[in-house]
């Protein structure tokens, strides 16, 4: 295990060596100057996938869809503390009322978040975390990064997601017996849980993309930019002319 | 969503005020939304039809998305600054697998939501002859969330024409731009590999 750890940590190594070749100028115009790592490190993150990955995503797809919709909504339940957090720091206070809501519902009557009540009942789940925070305040996301293991962002993001993970999950503070595996489990069925989702539609662009960096890429601004405008159609955004 | 609604009726009110004085042809809001429901209905109902034959189908909904869209306005459009530089002969031959490979790969999705009904919730208008129509599509077998669906409707040529279409918030014609002038600037602008390429994903999805 440390061995293969050694070789992984070797191989991303290798790939941020992109960094020292010059980006072309369609990289630079997309304000993506690190496009040669970049592209290295996804290819390595798909390998990985590959290898250690996939195998169980699988069986976890082979899950019936009623267990995998319990994981999913626990998963999210308690992720609500965090986002109740950063709606507060994005001074939404309805947001907030409606996160602490569904919180008390899916805890209670969800029989500690495996049940959604709440959404039949007018109060749809919605996301939020400190990278949005950052960008409601006036951060501009920066450069697009690829990073190792957990895929496109930019600096502003991962920034978020540090002071997310480390700084306002609540979870993450209250310490006890074996926490840090309560953690690193927790982490990785979320990660499991986003693949699980995801997975037919990223196959679906990975078959059909002509560079499927680059669409991966456009596909996370642009999710990204709806996601901190909360999913509201914003008419004066600039659409090109054609 | 109320915004959408509140923004299209307040957007409504200033064009009725300004319609005097456009020189370019408008349609009000309205009908942009009753295009895109009327059109993306049928298309919907074509795709659902068990009917058709596989080959029946693709005829038919070729020539539903080239009546419903600018396929070539779409793919000048993808080739991004490649357009200026690359021959007549290039752009044709891309237009032309542009348009196989769009109706091949759309009609792989649009198939995913066939059994689906589609909603209008409201409509913009950016320009005199630029409008987006926003829209969900609602699957009546499943307690998912409806998919938020917008189609970017122009109508400043003959006749309307939806020329993107964004799900969840991401435009379509914008990440096929960014994809092909990517691909083509990791191949010093070699249009006719592009052409291929299309041309071989094309087939795929046919298959």
């Amino acid at each position: 295990m440390r061995g293969f750890r050694a070789l992984l940590l070797g191989l991303y190594g290798l790939a941020l060596a992109g960094c020292a070749s010059t980006a072309s100028p369609e990289a630079l115009a997309a304000k993506d100057p690190y496009e040669p790592a970049n592209r290295n490190i996804m290819v390595l993150n798909q390998e990985v996938d590959r290898l250690v990955f996939i195998h169980t995503l699988e069986r976890y797809r082979a899950l019936p869809e009623f267990m995998r919709t319990d994981v999913h909504n626990l998963l999210r339940n308690l992720a609500l503390p965090t986002i109740f957090v950063n709606d507060l720091l994005q001074s939404k206070p309805g947001r907030a009322g409606r996160t602490v809501a569904r919180f008390v519902i899916n805890s209670s009557i969800g029989v500690g978040g495996l049940f959604d009540p709440a959404t039949p009942i007018g109060m749809p789940y919605h996301g939020e975390d400190f990278g949005q925070t950052l960008s409601v305040w006036g951060a501009g996301e920066g450069p697009f990064v690829m990073l190792p293991l957990l895929g496109p962002s930019n600096p502003r993001d991962t920034a978020g997601l540090m002071v997310d993970t480390f700084g306002i999950d609540t979870t993450n503070h209250i310490h006890f017996k074996q926490h840090f595996w309560w953690a690193a489990g927790r982490q990785y069925l979320n990660v499991l849980d986003l693949r699980s989702q995801t997975f037919d539609t990223l196959q679906g662009i990975e078959r059909s993309s002509v560079d499927y960096y680059a669409a991966l890429r456009n596909l996370y601004r642009q999710a990204r930019d709806n996601e901190i405008r909360d999913g509201v159609a914003n008419p004066a955004a600039e659409l090109p002319d054609f | 969503m109320s915004t959408p609604f509140s923004l299209a009726r307040r957007t409504l009110l200033a064009t009725a005020l300004v319609v005097p004085f456009l020189t370019a042809p408008a349609l009000a809001a309205d009908p942009a939304e009753t295009f895109v429901s009327d059109n993306i209905q049928r298309g919907l109902a074509l795709l659902n039809n068990k009917t058709l034959t596989p080959a029946a189908k693709r005829d038919q909904f070729e020539q539903f998305l080239t009546g419903l869209t600018n396929l070539k306005r779409i793919a000048d459009f993808t080739l991004g600054q490649y357009r200026r530089s690359a021959s007549p002969a290039d752009v044709a031959g891309f237009e032309s697998a542009f348009q196989n490979y769009a109706v091949s790969v759309y009609q792989f999705y649009f198939s995913k939501y066939s059994g689906q009904t589609l909603k209008v919730t409201g409509s913009t208008q950016r320009a005199p002859t630029d409008y987006i129509v926003s829209t969900q599509l609602i699957d009546p077998a499943k307690s998912a969330p409806p998919l938020e669906v917008s189609f970017r409707v122009r109508t400043d040529g003959a006749k309307p024409v939806v020329t993107d279409v964004s799900v969840e918030g991401v435009w379509l014609s914008l990440q096929q731009r960014d994809q092909f002038v990517a691909f083509l600037g990791q191949n010093n602008g070699n249009v006719k590999l592009l052409i291929s390429h299309l041309s071989e994903l094309a087939k795929q999805f046919r298959s």
